[in-house]
């Protein structure tokens, strides 16, 4: 996750550091507000490939942190209906062989849609 | 043949033979004779929203007494038509504080969990329940009775619901994404209670059942029950007091409001081999249809018929694409109450009953009567509908909508094709501004509807949308009608 504090919220901050790095990145969330904006990317590439655009990003003055829970299922709210399933669009969401649900954090891409629609209020999205 | 004696006695002698309804199949088919003959007791189970559910509380007597005639739990109101402390909770109504967020198929969990639930009452006061108001906190044990009362549960099948329009859509079927791209189905198929009896032979009134982790009772042919098309549905009642908030849990459909999962299985007995036949049924013989959400009508189009095995495989094919299903009852949950009901059998504690009367097979489902036909858009809206062109000016604009004593002009092309709409707030805004271009205010995106459509659904867009007019349009996008908020508020008042 990226932050942007207000004096560099109107550069093309993401942009000039794919093209200098040329390690390709994916925006899955981005939120611009009057003061901050907030990014969220995954970085496609090796470990070596992840530190160029880190680096890069925090010289430009970005706040950059790791997310590493993308989407987390309280299995003692969980009933394992499996209403999250069809709506997830990366097929994050899966039954096991038992019915439970089994929910993939890497190919979570933090849309939040399952998160609204449980009717038991079990999944959640971390946030920081 | 069998007789539910018999199967008691087994039961009593410890040996009874339970199979759950998803083993059945396998071995009817190997031998159908035998497995009519060793199989005892088909376990059945299902596990999902039902909205049709609600408890009667019994609160005890305050001291000075109250004669409750209006009751918040967890602020959430419960109906006190009753006796002066008896009160009937129901699943679906939506908590004052919190909305959608909680509502009494919470309260009722949170009671089972045997949290504390905050009381509130209020009263007119008479010469014997003198006092008007009480607010206390209680648990499930401070009540005399808390009795789980379901008019209506475990529907014998259900539609699936898919939806064809570009909005999503929240239902009581779950959160329906647009342009077909998932699929939501409720039920749990072959292991549903009473898709394994789908006569009523052994399931009637008096049936001992497993609900919501404890023993409870079919009071009778549920609501809407619909045996000739079978939509077949039971009441049922069971005390709260023993049951588990593993098998009962409240919920939040998104848009839609609260309900109550509920757990309930049903013990077929294997008297003869038409009812062992009934319990050996497949998830690809039971049809489901699938039916397209976006049409807000009672009756709604039929997309596809597939099967419970199609729904349960993850996706179904419609008009050429995958598209991913869901189910909203829990499988897993279901098999836990096959197997919990089992147990309770193989241990003694659970034995089976002969109902006193059958379920009806013959009630016809009616349609609510109405005394006039709800209008249509076409009805009420105005047909000489003033238009304006992109390239008119804001001055022009602004004499049509004072000149018609109007709030909004629809914008059409050369070809009468509508491209956007401007309201007299849009107008005001381009002054302040300084924009002199009226295709730069205008709205592009804009809320049509049709000219066959009720007037209650386009009530129910403008209100979603927060819009206070929207176009008619036909096929072809042509304008050929406006209503506003005023013309609706006008025609429904006549009602």
């Amino acid at each position: 996750m990226l932050k942007f504090p207000s004096d560099v919220v109107d550069s093309p901050i993401l942009a000039e550091t794919v093209l200098k790095t040329g390690v390709l990145i994916n925006i899955l969330r981005a939120k611009v507000d009057y003061d901050e904006g907030t990014i969220v990317i995954s970085i496609l590439g090796d470990e070596e490939q992840q530190r160029k655009i880190v680096d890069t990003l925090i010289e430009k003055g970005i706040e950059v942190s790791r997310l590493e829970k993308n989407i987390t299922n309280d299995i003692s709210r969980c009933v394992d209906c499996g209403a999250c399933i069809s709506l997830c669009p990366t097929g994050a969401i899966s039954f096991n062989k038992d019915w439970s649900i089994n929910v993939d954090g890497e190919k979570c891409i933090r849309c939040g849609v399952c998160v609204e629609a449980c009717p038991l209020r079990s999944l959640s999205i971390q946030e920081e | 043949m069998k007789t539910i004696e018999e199967i008691n006695r087994r039961i009593k002698n410890g040996e009874v033979v339970i199979v759950r309804a998803d083993e059945m199949p396998e071995l009817f088919e190997e031998n159908p004779r035998r497995a009519a003959e060793e199989v005892d007791i088909v376990t059945t189970g299902t596990f999902g929203a039902m909205c049709s559910s609600g408890a009667f509380l019994n609160f005890g007597h305050s001291d000075p007494p109250i004669k409750m005639t209006k009751l918040w739990l967890n602020e959430v109101e419960a109906y006190t038509g009753l006796a002066a402390v008896d009160a009937y909770i129901g699943a679906t109504q939506i908590s004052e504080d919190k909305g959608f967020e909680y509502g009494g198929g919470h309260v009722i969990e949170d009671l089972v969990a045997g949290r504390e639930i905050c009381l509130r009452a209020e009263s007119y006061g008479t010469d014997c329940y003198p006092r008007t108001r009480v607010e206390t906190t209680l648990t499930i044990d401070d009540l005399n009775q808390a009795i789980l009362f379901n008019p209506r549960n475990s529907t014998q099948r259900y539609n699936a619901a898919i939806n064809s329009t570009d909005t999503v859509l929240h239902t009581y079927m779950g959160t329906l994404l647009s342009n077909r791209r998932n699929i939501n189905f409720a039920g749990t198929g072959e292991i549903s209670p009473l898709v394994n009896d789908p006569e009523y032979r052994t399931i009637g009134f008096g049936t001992r059942i497993f609900l919501g982790g404890a023993k409870g009772f079919v009071v009778g042919e549920g609501t809407q029950h619909d045996p000739k098309n079978g939509f077949g549905s039971i009441c049922v009642k069971g005390n709260l007091k023993e049951m588990s908030d593993r098998f009962l849990s409240g919920a939040t459909i998104p848009g839609y409001g609260t309900s109550l999962f509920v757990g309930i299985g049903i013990p077929i007995p294997i008297l003869n081999e038409d009812i062992a036949r009934n319990t050996a049924v497949r998830n690809n013989e039971i049809k489901v249809s699938i039916l397209d959400y976006g049409v807000p009508r009672r009756e709604k189009p039929i997309v596809k018929e597939v099967s419970y095995e199609e729904l349960f495989s993850g996706r179904v094919e419609i008009d050429g694409k995958k598209v991913k299903t869901s189910p909203l009852s829990s499988v897993k949950i279901s098999i836990e109450i096959m197997e919990r009901l089992k147990e309770l059998i193989l241990d003694k504690e659970f034995f089976l009953t002969k109902p006193i009367q059958s379920l009806p097979r013959d009630t016809e489902l009616k349609t609510m009567k109405l005394r006039e036909e709800v209008p249509f858009v076409e009805d009420v809206m105005t047909k000489n509908v003033i238009v304006a062109h992109p390239r008119d000016s804001i001055i022009t604009v602004s004499e049509l909508l004072v000149e018609h004593g109007i709030d909004q002009i629809p914008i059409v092309d050369k070809k009468d094709k509508l491209v956007g709409i401007v309201t007299s707030w849009d107008i005001t805004k381009a002054l302040a501004r300084h924009e002199k271009k009226l295709e730069n205010i205008m709205t592009k995106k804009v809320i049509t509807s049709k000219k066959d459509e009720y007037l209650d659904v386009v009530a129910r867009r403008l209100d979603k949308y927060q819009v206070n007019s929207t176009p008619i349009v036909d096929e072809e996008n042509n304008v050929v009608g406006i209503i506003t908020l005023a013309d609706i508020n006008k025609a429904l008042r006549r009602r």
